[in-house]
């Protein structure tokens, strides 16, 4: 196994512990413990309102584009002509906030519309990649837990499986499956969604095999609890934790990987929708950054403050259920 | 330790971008007395192949051929016209079939030996004779484009030759026979491939000896290094650690001789134009079209070759039923504002096509049916051939640049947005260009529209029409047998003038027939330094850099 998968599992393993460990003060549950110390946090508060404020483009987006984002030569009337062959791409003007593309289309429209895409490709790929990695994890970790040595065997199997996934670097994973599944937006986020099982799965994995030993769990065995009574309405429940709290993480991942596979031309072929990663490809192509580096700049900025916003989110979260953070 | 250490490494990048910027300076700073430069050093995007013009069929090594090598005829300077080279006439004799070339007297090649008819001869026969791996497609590519089979075909799937018999009928006249009248001959003899070779110079290095597999060719020493031609150019080195190609003047040229002593083939890592402006080399070829007006307006010599290549919108008709209805060809042809597609896309100097051919070209119709932009018309169309919700597959390649189609995808998506106007969905299908794309749009048949184009060989309205047309292709799938007749008999008619006249019947019969629709014809462009000039554009490619000259 490589370094990295061996780096990856043991970030893993780490958070996976932490959902074991309660808190022991009186009558507050671990969220809204956990809910408190993120609210004290600048750093969550910034994550939290970039994506506040993205989600809201993402939602609102249809209704507050200036301009159609899909018409070709829109500045046209204006007197603003995109000329390729001359190297003539009209920029930021106060009819065009953000300019024009190299299609002559609105470029701030765009970026607008393009937020719904990214954010969709974003949910949904963690979506999948929560739904599958969970469903393996959580059978890994009650059969570890609960299942005796042929759960171990089970366990020992779907984790070899993970742990080559993880092994493998998550976007060439991606590239490979996009290129054995024709491109299209549902291969995007299914290829984004995949690549996150392996991180989902251990940390479920994790979580339920430290609960597994937990006094409720033996008082509930003891007590002669069906033991797929035990694995789903008790363990689970306590286990879940850090794996919402991995999904706000990956949701940044998932936006810059789907635009990383936009951007090498293996997106969604259906270019008349706007897309970050496409958008940003685009304004490379042809040498046009030379001429008119706002084609690539803008999704460049849309790119990287969406996943700040996310990753700062979601450390903040990491670090208020982790009790050697606490103060 | 670490910030200390980070500090370190910033001081040092620090010192280093100085350095650097001082050592810009000095250079910018060059003596203006220098000694008169006598080296044109062009840069070209990837290495020759191999210097033997007859195994040859990239440009990078037609490039350097034509400067070391002749042909018997040849396009005019600036055009595609037919014209004489090596020799000073050709003419046929009644039946057409047997061509009398008059060779010119005094042509010396690079090693000494004399250029006569023999010399001719022993070339076609050398062609006509290749066996083995010689008569693999990756090496004689051009010999089977043109001439189709050999002496003994090993390939039962190649045509039988056209070429007959090559006759030394005194020093300076050589009688070729061919096996039939057609368009191809004399005129792809102006091909570079067809350059004349020294006889001695391809015995004294075994120019036919290859080794190697049809994947992995060891070419002959004749191909890598001695190349021997009657070019105003000779070779003196390829310097393959260096990736350059050295010619330098041949003094016994018989034309006029090479104004610039050396003429340097130099390969390019980066980017041409900061070489150009480095002042690295002198000039590139296939300038990008954003290029273009930067460098002329700082002065570079901008060099737009006319145009020699089409883009069109092809038609499968065996693939949607649909487009098996002329009126639907004809709303799609209808639907796509071309003019909006060249204004935006294409540098200056591009033209709307109405033929499959550009106008450079003899044969061009002025007069064909036209298909000028009016969607309400393409709406009509649709409705009287009683085609409501249409969805076409319509296929486009990513990742490249042709000079006919500057870029596929953005040339899509406005074709798509004018499709869908007139109530045409889209499914759109990117692939990679080669062999993904070219596959399933020339061999496929699962396809609908697509986007493909052609530049060129040969100064033939034939190389254009009839390379798309003469027969039945997985491209257009359909079959024409009256259109198909129609072609032979123009590829059969020896006579130029008339020749035309049916090119021009063609022409005219294709646009109501329909089977695509023509979009642009796109000129591309050469660079060269600010101080060089006498390189006249060729619509072929085919620039001699011999009259080049340093101000």
């Amino acid at each position: 196994m490589t370094a990295l998968a061996r780096k990856k599992i043991a970030k893993l393993e780490r958070l996976a512990e932490l959902a074991a460990v309660h808190s022991k003060e009186q009558g507050e549950s671990l969220w809204r413990e956990a809910l408190k110390r993120v609210r004290r946090n600048p750093s969550a508060i910034v994550g939290a309102s970039i994506l506040g404020v993205f989600i809201l483009i993402a939602v609102l987006g249809p209704f507050l584009v200036p301009y159609d984002p899909g018409q070709i030569g829109v500045g046209i009337p204006f007197g603003l002509e995109v000329k390729e062959g001359q190297a003539i791409y009209p920029g930021p003007n106060s009819e065009f906030w953000l300019g024009l593309d190299h299609q002559g289309r609105d470029m701030f429209s765009r970026m607008i519309v393009g937020a719904r895409q990214t954010l969709l490709v974003g949910v949904v790929a963690t979506a999948i990649g929560l739904t599958l990695g969970c469903l393996i994890g959580g059978i890994a970790g009650a059969a570890y837990g609960l299942g005796g040595k042929r759960g171990r065997t089970i366990d020992n199997v779907l984790m070899r499986f993970i742990d080559m996934l993880l092994a493998m670097p998550s976007l060439l994973l991606a590239i490979s499956l996009v290129a054995l599944l024709r491109p299209s937006l549902m291969t995007v986020m299914i290829a984004v969604g995949f690549i996150s099982v392996p991180i989902f799965a251990r940390l479920l994995r994790g979580a339920m095999i430290a609960q597994s030993n937990a006094e409720y769990v033996v008082a509930a065995t003891s007590l002669g609890v069906h033991k797929r009574k035990i694995a789903l309405s008790h363990i689970l429940p306590n286990s879940i934790a850090p794996v919402l709290v991995q999904a706000t993480l990956t949701l940044a991942t998932a936006i810059i990987e789907a635009a990383g596979l936009s951007f090498l031309g293996l997106g969604n072929p259906d270019s008349s929708q706007a897309e970050w990663g496409t958008m940003l490809a685009d304004g490379l192509f042809n040498s046009r950054f030379d001429y008119a580096p706002h084609l690539a700049l803008f999704p460049a900025i849309g790119i990287i403050i969406t996943a700040l916003g996310f990753t700062l989110l979601g450390e903040a979260m990491r670090e208020a259920l982790d009790p050697k953070l606490r103060k | 330790m670490r910030a200390p250490r980070l500090k370190t490494a910033i001081a040092v990048a620090a010192a280093a971008a100085l350095a650097l910027a001082a050592a810009g300076c000095a250079e910018s700073g060059r003596d203006p007395e220098a000694p008169k430069k006598d080296t044109l050093v062009f840069g070209v995007a990837g290495d020759a192949k191999v210097l033997d013009p007859s195994f040859a069929s990239d440009g990078e090594s037609l490039r350097v051929a034509r400067q070391i090598f002749e042909t018997l005829v040849q396009p005019e300077e600036g055009g595609a016209k037919i014209v004489p080279g090596l020799a000073t006439s050709f003419t046929p004799d009644s039946t057409g079939l047997v061509w009398t070339f008059k060779l010119k007297t005094g042509v010396k090649f690079h090693d000494g030996t004399d250029f006569n008819a023999e010399a001719v001869c022993f070339n076609f026969n050398r062609w006509f004779n290749y066996s083995g791996l010689l008569q693999s497609p990756d090496v004689s590519s051009y010999w089977q484009d043109i001439f189709g089979g050999f002496a003994k075909s090993e390939d039962p799937k190649l045509p039988p030759s056209l070429f007959k018999s090559c006759t030394v009928k005194g020093a300076d006249t050589a009688e070729i026979a061919i096996t039939s009248v057609t368009s191809k001959f004399p005129a792809a003899l102006a091909l570079p491939s067809f350059s004349m070779s020294s006889p001695k110079a391809l015995k004294d290095f075994e120019a036919d000896k290859i080794g190697g597999t049809a994947e992995s060719i060891t070419y002959p020493k004749y191909a890598t290094d001695s190349p021997v031609g009657t070019g105003a150019y000779k070779f003196e080195a390829w310097d393959r650690a260096n990736k350059v190609i050295k010619l330098t003047k041949f003094d016994n040229y018989h034309g006029e001789k090479a104004k610039i002593k050396n003429l340097h083939f130099k390969t390019l890592t980066g980017s041409a134009k900061q070489s150009l402006e480095a002042g690295d080399i002198d000039g590139y070829d296939l300038v990008a079209p954003a290029d273009q007006k930067a460098l002329k307006d700082a002065g570079y010599n901008l060099l737009p070759r006319p145009a020699f290549n089409i883009l069109y919108l092809a038609i499968n008709q065996s693939g949607n039923p649909a487009l098996a209805k002329p009126e639907v060809r004809q709303a799609i042809a209808h639907a796509i504002n071309k003019k909006a597609i060249i204004d935006s896309k294409y540098p200056i100097g591009s033209e709307v096509a109405i033929n499959f051919q550009p106008p450079t070209v003899p044969g061009h119709n002025p007069g064909v049916t036209k298909y000028d932009y009016d969607p309400t018309k393409a709406k009509a169309l649709l409705a009287s051939a009683g085609v409501t919700g249409l969805k076409l597959k319509f296929h486009y390649p990513t990742e490249v640049t042709r000079p006919y189609m500057p870029a596929p995808k953005d040339i899509h998506e406005m074709m798509v947005a004018d499709l869908k106007a007139v109530g045409i969905e889209v499914e759109a299908i990117p692939l990679k260009w080669n062999p993904e794309y070219l596959n399933a749009v020339q061999t496929g048949k699962n396809h609908d529209l697509h986007l493909l184009g052609w530049t060129g060989d040969y100064g033939d309205a034939y190389n254009f029409i009839g390379t798309f047309f003469d027969r039945a292709k997985d491209e257009w799938g359909f079959t024409n047998q009256a259109l198909f007749d129609q072609f032979k008999a123009a590829d059969k008619e020896p006579d130029i003038n008339k020749r035309v006249e049916l090119y021009k019947a063609l022409n005219a019969e294709l646009l109501k027939f329909l089977p695509g629709v023509p979009i642009a014809h796109g000129p591309n462009a050469l660079v060269l330094g600010k101080n060089v000039t006498g390189v006249k554009p060729s619509p072929l490619t085919n620039e001699r850099y011999a009259s080049a000259e340093f101000k």
